[in-house]
């Protein structure tokens, strides 16, 4: 099959619904006002917006906060169209409807090159593609939260429902008093028109019952709101602890279990004997479950506290068994990595021009095999879940990214109809990716199940967590590429290996749509395939191995480990052919305008070409995710063995940005997350056990170690794209290349040690 | 047993094993849920509350060892208005999750308490708490706006 045939039939994921697709007439996300929380005293003008008699605004939240700042973002997307304070958005969790799924995520899962996505030069298949999985997106309508994808999904869909607001409150007004509706002018949330005012409640009734006509969003020299950097909404309730996580949730009359996880991934228990934690008082019974929502089998042990219920679970005494298909040990996952990418083959996600051509004919070839081990993702709540079932109904408060994911584990657990589930979306503390998992929420539900009505609160301890997360894969690569006699790279060939995590994920999320055999998951190719660089001939493939390890979407995903192979390989070349990295660079990316502008500011913005500190160097790294293109130049030492961070200097171009302040938020969390994972982050697992077990094993950067971190944003009027993750893949690169300044030493797997470099 | 504890100014008795950590006490016995589990094992800080006015890791503190000491909680750092740490926590947009945040005040208190005008190497020294959204250099600066020493000063 050809290349582009199998894309396309990776991306019509659930053929059935292809059928109608024709007579299918495109579907608003607009909504109507029902799909809104019906509260006393507001009128809903839209499926997104209410307004409020005190002449505030209601919005309809699908997108979780777990730090990146989307409860600011997008009702800053509102205010702006309504001319309205920020601070008089306020925030309810939508419900499920289609109207708020996530199509921007799913889109940009496609595995396409960026170049061939690019507005103006897509191709056919492109096209059709996004077509195809747009359509497809909108009819499954998931509510999720991840890919960096919330502001660029919402910015068609809300800034529209606003203001056809707007238009609606407008006319009202306009009708009102008399006057034209050109008149009417709008300003902090106040309508005044030839010399009446009044606040939008006092025309929310009106408002509903007139048609808005011919709607426009805003043009962007009339933006006032967009672009500054608004205080987050958020921050308040977390200075003075009243922020609501999920292991906050208390319920009158509640229970709270702990978790006692088979030690060995994908083990079950085979002997359990409760009796000694059966009589610690305080604790009262003991849930036996197999594995759950891709989790492991285990018990859990509910008490009058969590510490008592924990008291439990480390009391019972449990014989364990091994997994069915044998124990998991990573280092022997890691050889047969390195072997498969030695090996190559596999899917080919990019090819151009001819390598096998290009590596006969050359006269120097340089070669390098790069890894990287699984990482957890250790949030700083741990997971967590509460709920109740009475009455055949179901009640979860969840921290999640996916509560339909979340409605429908509760409604399979519990044996109940979806609609006699309520999920409520309490603040995250923390995701990146792991609460894209319901391992936990359908654990939650089991357990509630055996409460005789009462809410139980599930919690994990940092060692369940750690051991029983869905892990960032490992990775290898084998990276070739020639030089012609000029010296100048003519070839570059990719070859990698690794679990693919989306057709895992889908298994868990949507088993219906997985189907028998795996498509080409770009999570294992991007920061691989996706390179800007000009090199005449190119080839990159990935092997999909199922080491079965439970896998699962770590902040940046396969780019937090691509990108280090890619960009620390192109410092290689660089070195190899004499040039300095960043000369090197800019010659290669001769047709990536973008690229270079961005590398260009950081580059100005940072110290490279100046004298530094003594036994101080300078890296840089450049790469695209998420839609986004970042550079960064980092600022290291070697103190007594150990590798400094000094200052990372960052330019991102992310399209249109709504707000600076959360896009330098962004770039700081994500420079300290990927630093971790390159001085520290590595999960080992022996005879199916995970090894790191809570942050004294596996060490976290902290204040002390933290870089100075300065962010730069390109200006750009194109569409916003991706900020929570872009910053990350570059990060490691770029600290690997200043590593090599200074020392001469290449660091090729991660994390960089002193015995890992050579 | 009945334990009576000084919480943010106020007498509490309670109903609670003595070994029980007093982070739990506050969280599941008195619902004051501000206070975080992270580690359990002292390691991140999460569970930071004052006793006496020093910073402590309520999660190894068993409630019996705290019987009539001064117990602060982030719920008592701001009492009736925000105190300065917290208004230049919200003026440096410093909380991203937040989760972490509650620990990280309580030490911050702690630290500008005995020491108003830390240097850079005291912050690192006494700011030992986990943050995995990555808010240090926002942390580091806020202390620096509350203590009103220059925020320019930047860590080697």
């Amino acid at each position: 099959m050809k290349r582009r045939n199998i894309l396309l039939s990776a991306v019509g994921i659930g053929g059935a619904l292809l059928v109608g697709w024709g007579v299918m007439p495109q579907r608003s996300r607009m909504g109507k006002g029902d799909l809104m929380l019906p509260t006393s005293g507001d009128v809903a003008l839209n499926g997104w917006l209410k307004i409020a008699a005190d002449g505030s605004v209601v919005m309809a939240m699908p997108r979780s906060e777990m730090g990146q700042g989307v409860h600011t973002a997008l009702p800053m997307l509102v205010a702006e169209e309504l001319d309205m304070p920020l601070v008089k958005v306020r925030i309810e969790q939508s419900g499920l409807d289609k109207i708020y799924g996530n199509v921007a995520m799913f889109v940009a899962a496609l595995p396409f090159h960026p170049k061939d996505s690019e507005a103006d030069h897509q191709t056919t298949v492109v096209k059709t593609g996004e077509w195809i999985v747009g359509k497809v997106a909108r009819e499954l309508g998931v509510v999720v939260t991840g890919g960096s994808s919330s502001v660029a999904d919402a910015w068609g869909p809300v800034r529209l429902a606003a203001a056809t607001v707007r238009a609606q409150l407008v006319a009202a007004a306009a009708t009102q008093w008399g006057v034209g509706a050109e008149q009417v002018t709008i300003n902090q949330g106040v309508l005044t028109a030839g010399g009446k005012s009044g606040h939008f409640g006092q025309f929310m009734t009106a408002a509903a019952a007139v048609s808005p006509g011919k709607v426009q969003v805003k043009d962007r020299k009339d933006f006032k709101l967009l672009g500054t950097s608004a205080a987050r909404t958020d921050v308040p309730a977390k200075v003075t602890g009243k922020a609501q996580f999920g292991a906050d949730v208390r319920v009158p009359g509640m229970v709270y279990a702990a978790v006692r996880l088979s030690p060995m991934l994908g083990g079950a228990p085979s002997t359990v004997d409760s009796s000694k934690a059966l009589a610690i008082p305080g604790v009262e019974r003991v849930v036996t479950f197999a594995g759950l929502a891709g989790g492991t089998a285990g018990l859990a042990v509910i008490g009058i506290s969590s510490w008592h219920a924990k008291q439990g679970a480390l009391a019972l005494e449990v014989q364990w068994q091994q997994r069915p298909l044998g124990a998991l040990d990573t280092d022997v996952i890691a050889k047969q990595l390195s072997d498969t990418a030695a090996e190559g083959g596999g899917f080919t996600f990019h090819s151009r021009g001819s390598v096998d051509d290009a590596e006969q004919a050359a006269t120097r070839k340089i070669e390098a095999l790069y890894s990287a081990p699984y990482l957890a993702h250790a949030t700083m709540e741990p997971m967590n879940c509460t709920a109740q079932v009475l009455d055949g109904k179901v009640t979860v408060w969840a921290p999640t990214q996916v509560p339909q994911m979340a409605r429908d584990i509760a409604a399979q657990v519990a044996g109940v109809s979806k609609d006699a589930v309520t999920v409520n979306v309490t603040m995250l503390g923390g995701g990146f990716g792991r609460r894209l998992e319901v391992d936990f929420v359908a654990q939650a539900v089991r357990v509630a199940m055996d409460c005789q009505g009462r809410a139980v609160q599930l919690l994990y301890s940092r060692e369940e967590d750690m051991t029983h997360d869905f892990y960032r894969p490992a990775q290898a690569a084998l990276l070739r590429a020639s030089i012609d006699t000029s010296g100048a790279v003519r070839s570059l060939r990719i070859q990698s290996a690794g679990d693919a995590i989306t057709p895992r994920w889908f298994e868990r999320a949507f088993p219906l749509l997985a189907g028998p055999v795996d498509g080409p998951d770009k999570t294992t190719s991007e920061g691989l395939f996706d390179l800007p660089y000009n090199f005449a001939h190119q080839h990159m493939s990935h092997t999909a191995t199922k080491s079965g390890v439970p896998v699962g979407f770590w902040r940046s995903v396969g780019h937090s480990h691509n990108a280090f192979f890619s960009e620390s390989f192109v410092d290689e070349l660089a070195y190899a052919v004499q040039t300095d990295p960043l000369e090197f660079r800019r010659r290669a990316l001769a047709q990536a305008p973008r690229h270079l502008v961005v590398l260009n500011l950081a580059v100005a913005q940072s110290d490279w070409g100046r004298p530094l500190p003594a036994g101080h160097a300078l890296g840089m790294a450049l790469h695209e995710s998420f839609g986004s293109v970042v550079a960064m130049v980092t600022q290291v030492s070697q103190q007594a063995d150990k590798l400094r961070v000094h200052r990372v200097v960052c330019a991102i171009d992310c399209g249109t940005v709504v707000n600076p302040g959360i896009v330098a938020q962004q770039v700081e969390s994500s420079v300290v997350f990927g630093l971790g994972a390159v001085l520290y982050g590595r999960i080992d697992i022996v005879q199916g056990q995970v090894q790191q077990t809570n942050f004294p094993n596996y060490p976290v950067i902290s204040l002390a170690q933290a870089p100075v971190v300065q962010t730069h944003i390109v200006p750009s009027t194109a569409m916003p794209t991706g900020v929570g993750e872009p910053a990350l893949p570059p990060l490691a690169p770029a600290v690997a290349n200043a590593l090599y300044a200074l020392t001469g030493k290449r660091a090729r797997s991660l994390p960089i040690t002193t015995t890992s470099i050579g | 047993m009945a334990i009576e504890l000084q919480i943010n100014g106020k007498a509490q008795v309670v109903q609670a094993d003595g070994a029980m950590p007093l982070l739990w006490v506050l969280r599941d016995v008195l619902n004051m849920t501000g206070t975080k589990f992270g580690c359990g094992v002292a390691a991140c800080g999460a569970c930071t509350v004052r006793v006496d006015g020093q910073a402590v890791r309520s999660c190894v503190t068993p409630v019996s060892t705290v019987e009539g000491k001064q117990i602060q909680t982030i719920e008592g750092l701001g009492d009736a208005k925000l105190s300065r740490l917290q208004e230049a926590w919200i003026a440096e947009q410093v909380p991203q999750c937040g989760y972490c945040q509650s620990g990280m005040l309580m030490a911050a208190a702690a630290l500008l308490d005995t020491t108003p005008q830390p240097t850079n190497a005291q912050i690192d020294t006494a700011m030992t708490n986990i943050c995995r959204c990555g808010t240090y250099q926002r942390v580091r600066a806020a202390i620096h706006r509350a203590a009103g020493t220059a925020k320019s000063e930047v860590p080697a």
